[in-house]
């Protein structure tokens, strides 16, 4: 018995490193608040506004959530690992399409690298995501115009997803879009009112169960008449109880609403797409 | 009235015994979820290798044709693809059960994996090769199934972490044990040496 207790604590422990290791890979970035975030300033201001607007446009009329993220280096994390590891906490996407895409590029490291949701892996393929970085984005970079690689980038990762779509006038940039988030707190209420429902049932269940233990029990004690009188009144003070305890699940589960300000809605990524250097 | 506090014992153990069944019920039901999303994952991994076997014949063919291209290094990418075609669907399918089976697949897809890392380098002398749009997109995909086949594998490594941190801490580990190898450990994938660097082929001219 001893060996076996210290076996299982000795099993704890390694699980408990276990998932301390596994998280503490390397530091995300935060997520972004906006289309195209630049943290270094590589980017004039107006083509970050204008190519965000494209972005927006572009979402609004396919859905398809296309980011650009700038950064200045991944540091010791391999460039794969550090991309497909954010795209994935980003979620960048809609929930259930995956319709995700990311252009990195890291200054310092002069790496790039399109990230592409499980959902847009057929449309803007690994050999098209190489194709747009070797021929539209890596000799703009070479030649010190940012602007020009970023826009005709993500000119070409549109008009690969969606050969059909056309670029509308960008709508005037309000403030982040809010759509999303409601539509993630819709959902998140929807399972809310599920889990106190199902709290209830249970609740419902576990009295049941008990009253029927009960009623066997007086039966047995005494006599059929009499135990169908004292249950009456045990129904009723226990189903008060069952009231309570479901009102008070309710008051738990509410604290799982709000949050959410990213415009990511939940899409995932499969580490699709292609890497390149200038 | 007077006989109620009578009462208060046998419904004291029912009560007992009602939580107990409930609790053992939550634990079962929650090692089978963790076990699924396991099952999903594994099935995810297996499609990911999948898709590099599939890209290997048009690979071998390629550099086939190139002018003397070094026959053994396409010939120990093919032989390694079809030791790992030796391990049949269904052994595959429950290696998350096996420890035993789940190493001899993974070993299998890493000897593949490292024959064709060999196979990208030698390409490295043939600049004609290289430059072809066919080598290219095929390099790319590659590099993308390679990319895959890193963040499936550690999505399954997560997977199978949280399914056995469940299974193994108190007090799930004392109800695990109740259904025999139904909630056995989950293996892991090992860090593939060398794999973190794989192939990265520098275009720079």
């Amino acid at each position: 018995m001893r060996v076996r207790v210290s076996a299982w604590f000795v099993i704890v422990l390694v699980s408990v490193c276990g998932t301390a290791l596994a998280t503490a890979e390397f530091q995300v970035p935060p997520k972004p608040t906006a289309f195209v975030t630049d943290t270094v300033n590589a980017l004039s201001s107006a083509t970050r506004t204008s190519v965000d607007g494209e972005l927006r446009a572009y979402e609004q009329a396919t859905g398809h959530q296309v980011i650009v993220w700038i950064g200045d280096t991944t540091g010791d994390v391999p460039l794969e690992t550090f991309t497909t590891e954010t795209a994935h906490e980003w979620k960048v996407g809609r929930r259930g399409h995956d319709d995700g895409a990311i252009l990195f590029l890291f200054m310092k490291d002069h790496r790039i690298r399109i990230e592409v949701g499980y959902g847009l892996e057929s449309s803007l393929t690994d050999a098209d995501s190489y194709r747009i970085i070797q021929d539209v984005i890596r000799p703009r970079m070479r030649a010190g115009n940012v602007d020009a690689a970023v826009s005709a980038g993500v000119a070409a990762m549109i008009k690969t997803i969606t050969p059909s779509y056309s670029a509308v006038s960008p709508p005037p940039s309000e403030s982040e879009n809010t759509a999303p988030p409601v539509a993630g707190g819709i959902v998140i209420a929807f399972f809310a009112l599920f889990a106190v429902f199902m709290a209830f049932i249970a609740m419902m269940i576990v009295v049941r169960v008990i009253a029927a233990i009960r009623y066997g029990y007086l039966v047995l004690r005494e006599g059929p008449k009499k135990a169908k009188a004292d249950m009456k009144n045990w129904a009723f003070a226990s189903g008060a109880a069952g009231g309570f305890a479901g009102s008070v699940f309710s008051g738990g589960g509410s604290d799982d609403f709000g949050g959410g300000d990213f415009s990511g809605g939940g899409g995932d990524f499969g580490g699709g797409g292609a890497s390149g250097s200038w | 009235m007077q006989q109620r506090p009578s009462y208060i014992g046998p419904i004291g153990v029912c009560i007992i015994i009602v939580a107990v069944l409930l609790f053992v019920g939550a634990t079962y039901n929650s090692l089978v979820t963790l076990g699924q999303a396991v099952d999903a994952q594994w099935g995810q991994v297996q499609n990911v290798y999948q898709r590099r076997a599939d890209l290997i014949p048009n690979l071998v063919a390629t550099v086939k044709g190139a002018a003397n291209f070094e026959k053994s290094t396409y010939e120990d990418v093919a032989k390694a693809r079809a030791s790992v075609g030796q391990i049949s669907p269904q052994v595959v399918q429950n290696a998350i059960n096996n420890p035993q089976d789940f190493a001899k697949y993974a070993a299998a897809q890493d000897a593949l994996g490292s024959a064709l890392s060999r196979l990208l380098a030698v390409v490295e002398n043939y600049p004609q090769l290289r430059a072809t749009e066919n080598f290219q997109t095929l390099q790319a995909q590659l590099e993308g199934t390679e990319n895959r086949i890193a963040f499936e594998r550690k999505k399954y490594n997560d997977a199978a972490r949280a399914f056995n941190t469940k299974r193994d801490t108190f007090p799930t580990v004392m109800i695990a044990g109740l259904f025999g190898s139904r909630f056995n450990e989950k293996p892991y994938f090992q860090a593939q040496s060398g794999a973190q660097n794989a192939p990265t082929v520098n275009f720079s001219p």
